[in-house]
């Protein structure tokens, strides 16, 4: 027996269209991952810098781009102090629309509320250099204007001044940043990821060298909850919801076949032999 | 976005799903784009961004200690030139020497003794011993020096249940991560382009 794939894709692409055109409002439950997260940031004084790193590629923006915003919601609304930057090119120009987009929103004010780095390459070395100096690895912010012409820079010499790291990352980002940063120089990290690397960080934030995950679509909705925000990730979530359903009923339905199938077979060549 | 930007965005949307169909021109077009666009963005920004600054510059500034990086990126280029690709192998070995010795220790730090140490300190709860157990018979499964017979064989065949869980929630977490994809162009197709939703 076969099916066409085509209607497999059919059947996935309504599950998501029609929960967008008429949302039925599922409920979404907040996890003690996410909820730690948030009790972390809540705990971080206000006025105390947060490093966000931009560790993604553009082709990952509809997951980590509402992880970017719940975090820099919560980090403007509590006046916490953001320096951005990245360490893969395609996250540097993301990076820089959605740190500008989100500081107008809350009526930041750059070079004080919050700055911007840039990207640099060989993620290794801006993060060993960044425990040193991060001004020798950013000698001057995206746009060209020298590290020391910036107010909130001149008060950051390295890790000893950030409060926390952000990882927004789609890849292996978040390793380097626990062996070079968080090991070497005890800065914490934690991890906003695509859902696809949730399971490859559970040991690091097991073992403490991560303090908190918050992972996809799902962990921006949850994120969002606790803000008391309703943006994109709890938008997107009765469609997850329900493409999930569609998918494990269509796996179920794909095995009952295929047993029913095998055991017919099974059958009919007993028969075979007994005859 | 300009609405510009929009309809470029939302027509090469399309047909890159165009392939789910079957292969297509449209498909191939937007494929070739997108690798095009990579490319070129990656050159643009590595020059604006460190080459520029980071070694025209200075050298232009009389920095002469950045003679020794640009000889040695020059080297890795020479190896276009069949004659002398030889030379290649001293920026390489440079860089494999600098990455090694900067990378063994922190992974073994990180990755090994951390995590070894984290396994170890928690066998007071059960989720603990669940961990441990799991360490342990998963690590005896990837032992190849002795045939998997006697009581290595159960052991070893826990090892794979706990990688089968492991496969389990990480295809999970796969399928969970495509369909937000999938959910992020749909929701701009509906709502940046055609704007039948609230963005």
């Amino acid at each position: 027996m076969k099916l066409d794939r085509r209607i497999i894709f059919m059947i996935v692409a309504l599950a998501v269209v029609v929960p967008l055109l008429f949302p039925l409002g599922l409920p979404v439950a907040v996890t003690d991952e996410t909820r730690a997260v948030y009790e972390r940031l809540e705990r971080l004084e206000q006025g105390s810098v947060v490093m966000l790193s931009f560790d993604h590629e553009a082709s990952s923006l509809p997951e980590v781009r509402p992880l970017a915003e719940a975090i820099l919601n919560h980090c403007f609304r509590r006046n916490i102090r953001v320096v951005g930057l990245a360490l893969f090119a395609e996250g540097a120009a993301v990076g820089y629309d959605i740190l500008h987009d989100l500081a107008a929103r809350h009526d930041k004010q750059y070079g004080h509320d919050y700055a911007y780095l840039g990207y640099r390459p060989q993620y290794t070395a801006a993060i060993l250099g960044m425990g040193e100096s991060i001004r020798e690895v950013f000698p001057t912010d995206y746009d060209d204007t020298p590290y020391d012409d910036i107010p909130l820079l001149r008060e950051i010499r390295n890790y000893g001044d950030i409060g926390l790291v952000v990882s927004v990352a789609d890849g292996s980002l978040p390793t380097y940043w626990v062996e070079y940063a968080q090991a070497r120089y005890g800065q914490e990290i934690i991890a906003a990821l695509t859902a696809v690397m949730v399971t490859a960080y559970a040991p690091y934030v097991d073992a403490g060298q991560i303090s908190g995950v918050l992972g996809g679509l799902k962990g921006a909705a949850e994120y969002e909850i606790l803000l008391g925000r309703h943006a994109a990730g709890k938008r997107g979530m009765d469609a997850q919801s329900l493409a999930h359903l569609s998918i494990a009923v269509m796996i179920v339905i794909g095995n009952v076949v295929a047993f029913g199938l095998r055991r017919k077979n099974e059958t009919t060549e007993a028969g075979g032999h007994s005859s | 976005m300009s609405d510009i930007g929009i309809w470029i965005t939302a027509l090469a949307t399309l047909a890159i799903y165009s392939f789910l169909y079957r292969d297509n021109p449209f498909y191939k077009a937007a494929e070739y784009l997108l690798i095009g666009l990579t490319v070129g963005y990656s050159l643009v920004i590595s020059v604006k961004t460190v080459l520029w600054p980071g070694l025209v510059l200075p050298l232009l500034g009389g920095d002469t200690a950045k003679i020794i990086p640009l000889v040695l990126g020059g080297l890795m280029f020479i190896r276009l030139v069949p004659k002398l690709g030889g030379w290649s192998r001293i920026p390489l070995a440079v860089y494999v020497g600098a990455g090694a010795g900067v990378s063994i220790p922190a992974m073994l730090k990180a990755r090994v003794l951390q995590q070894m140490g984290a396994t170890m300190s928690n066998v007071t709860t059960i989720s603990g011993v669940i961990m441990l157990v799991g360490v342990i018979t998963t690590i005896l499964y990837f032992y190849f020096s002795r045939e998997q017979k006697g009581l290595l064989q159960p052991v070893a065949k826990i090892g794979t249940y706990y990688m089968m869980i492991f496969f389990g929630a990480t295809f999970g977490y796969t399928v969970m991560s495509r369909v937000s994809l999938l959910i992020g162009r749909m929701e701009f197709l509906l709502g940046d382009w055609l704007r039948l939703i609230a963005r």
